[in-house]
């Protein structure tokens, strides 16, 4: 729960220094002696305060199975087909086939009652096989996939995707997940929404899964940028999944993506990727 | 030539008995005869429950008490718990499929998966099937006539103390696992949910009603 503490305690320094005096107060003289420097120097180190959002589009088909899946697949069902009793229909059509063996043999008696419409299990059937031959499934691999468009959400399906944005951080073009920093007064999951309302409008409806973060990263700034009151940043991530929507596909066309795991690698840097792939839970 | 063996055996073995009386009834007076060597027919007057050993293979003080359950006294709602500003209460997971052995091994899976993360799982039930027709429209005629008959199965986890910092790992895992098919949900638990899985009955309702 360390990751709460950055949110818990107050942004400003000057809350800090008397609860931090209060503490110490009970300690002994000697360490007294520390208690001013130790409180000057923990005034100091100001963070900036980001809620960034993870959004994920969870995948919408199972991956394939390894071909040891399928073999050991194959082997249960087998098993199971085998050992299993017979349902309705099959006693059904194996009585109508036994009737049906019984009049080729004695073609003399009851030939009225074949020529009655009675539907046959294996009518049935067949009518059932026609149906399925008539059903097309979607296909796996998209038009997207095929063109490699990380734009759209149609790539990968049996994987999740995430959405990165390029931003301007400094003086530097950075691709980073979406990210709003804190005002006091509102929850971290609140500046997490804000980050989502203020890039897509309202076009994409996210759930969030919970209120806690899952990850954190923190950098400080270039001594060239570091003031008194901030000396660098820490970013907490919030976990959404997407469930409808999806950008304004007019207005920045070259500014984000959607991407798997696999290839974040490609676009985020590497000490801020190690964080981010902490909190990542697919292959 | 079984039987004949079996009657022989028995002739013999009433032979022995009387045999058996008439030796105990010689040694009684004497001694109680404390261990039975050979056949247990040898000691038919047999002082067990005074002998020291008697009572040497008792259990059932030993296993914790349990209290007599009369029929009207089982079914009582257990207390459903609110949770706090940290933790959820009682939360029902409700897996929904029309294939039966996806949702059992999905719902087994689930219990499994909060007993590894120390979740408590305080039930794990399933609700009655529910079977839905599906009727055709016939392409020459308007009538319908029946398609399809599917069978709608539910299983329920129902968890509680879930921290509200570890409920969005554990619902993520649950929602990346799911299998194709199977509908997912997670709610809380209400007084309602409990009342859904008993019976009604009609007479008892009729009867109050009359009352009222």
């Amino acid at each position: 729960m360390a990751l709460w503490c950055g949110a818990l305690w107050p942004m400003g320094g000057k809350m800090a220094a008397p609860m931090q005096r209060a503490l110490c107060g009970a300690a002994v003289p000697w360490r007294w002696a520390l208690g001013p420097r130790w409180l000057a120097a923990a005034a100091a180190p100001r963070w900036r305060l980001v809620g960034a959002l993870c959004l994920q589009r969870p995948p919408s088909i199972t991956q394939a199975l390894s071909p040891e899946q399928e073999e050991m697949a194959q082997l249960v069902h087998q098993i199971e087909v085998e050992k299993s009793n017979f349902s309705d229909h099959e006693i059904r059509r194996l009585a109508e086939e036994e009737q049906l063996r019984k009049m080729k043999d004695n073609i003399q008696d009851e030939e009225a009652d074949s020529g009655q419409a009675i539907v046959l299990a294996q009518d049935l059937e067949d009518a059932w096989e026609q149906k399925f031959q008539q059903f097309k499934a979607g296909p796996r691999i998209t038009d997207a996939d095929k063109r490699n468009d990380r734009t759209s959400l149609n790539r990968k399906l049996d994987r999740n995707l995430m959405l990165l944005v390029k931003e301007k951080v400094g003086n530097q073009e950075l691709w980073l997940l979406p990210q709003a920093e804190w005002q006091a007064g509102e929850t971290l999951r609140s500046t997490a929404e804000r980050a989502l309302a203020t890039l897509s409008g309202n076009c994409i409806q996210a759930k969030f899964l919970g209120n806690a973060p899952c990850g954190l990263y923190k950098y400080k700034f270039p001594r060239a940028l570091r003031t008194e009151g901030s000396v660098g940043a820490k970013i907490f991530f919030f976990k959404a999944l997407l469930q409808s929507g999806d950008l304004p596909q007019a207005e920045r066309k070259e500014d984000y993506v959607w991407v798997s795991r696999g290839e974040l690698g490609d676009y985020l840097k590497p000490d801020y990727l190690t964080q981010v792939n902490r909190f990542l839970m697919d292959q | 030539m079984r039987a004949a063996l079996g009657k022989v055996l028995c002739l013999g073995k009433e032979m022995f008995l009387k045999q058996a009386f008439a030796l105990s009834r010689v040694t009684a007076a004497r001694e109680s005869p404390t261990c039975a060597v050979g056949s247990t027919l040898l000691s038919c007057n047999r002082h067990y429950r005074s002998q020291p050993t008697h009572g040497i293979g008792r259990f059932r003080h030993l296993l914790p008490l349990e209290l007599s359950k009369r029929k009207r006294d089982r079914i009582r709602m257990k207390e459903i718990s609110a949770g706090s500003d940290h933790a959820y209460g009682d939360l029902n997971i409700q897996m929904t499929a029309y294939d039966m052995c996806l949702v059992e091994h999905f719902a087994q899976y689930v219990h499994k998966l909060c007993n590894r993360f120390s979740i408590r799982v305080i039930e794990s039930y399933a609700m009655p099937t529910k079977t839905t027709e599906v009727m055709v429209m016939q392409e020459q005629g308007s009538r319908l006539y029946p398609d399809a008959v599917l069978t709608t199965h539910q299983r329920v986890v129902q968890i509680s103390g879930l921290s509200s910092t570890f409920a969005p790992v554990l619902l993520e895992v649950i929602q990346s696992n799911q299998p194709e098919g199977v509908h997912l949900s997670v709610k809380e638990h209400t007084e309602a949910d409990f009342k859904v899985r008993l019976k009604a009955r009609p007479e008892l309702e009729e009867l109050m009603a009359q009352m009222s």
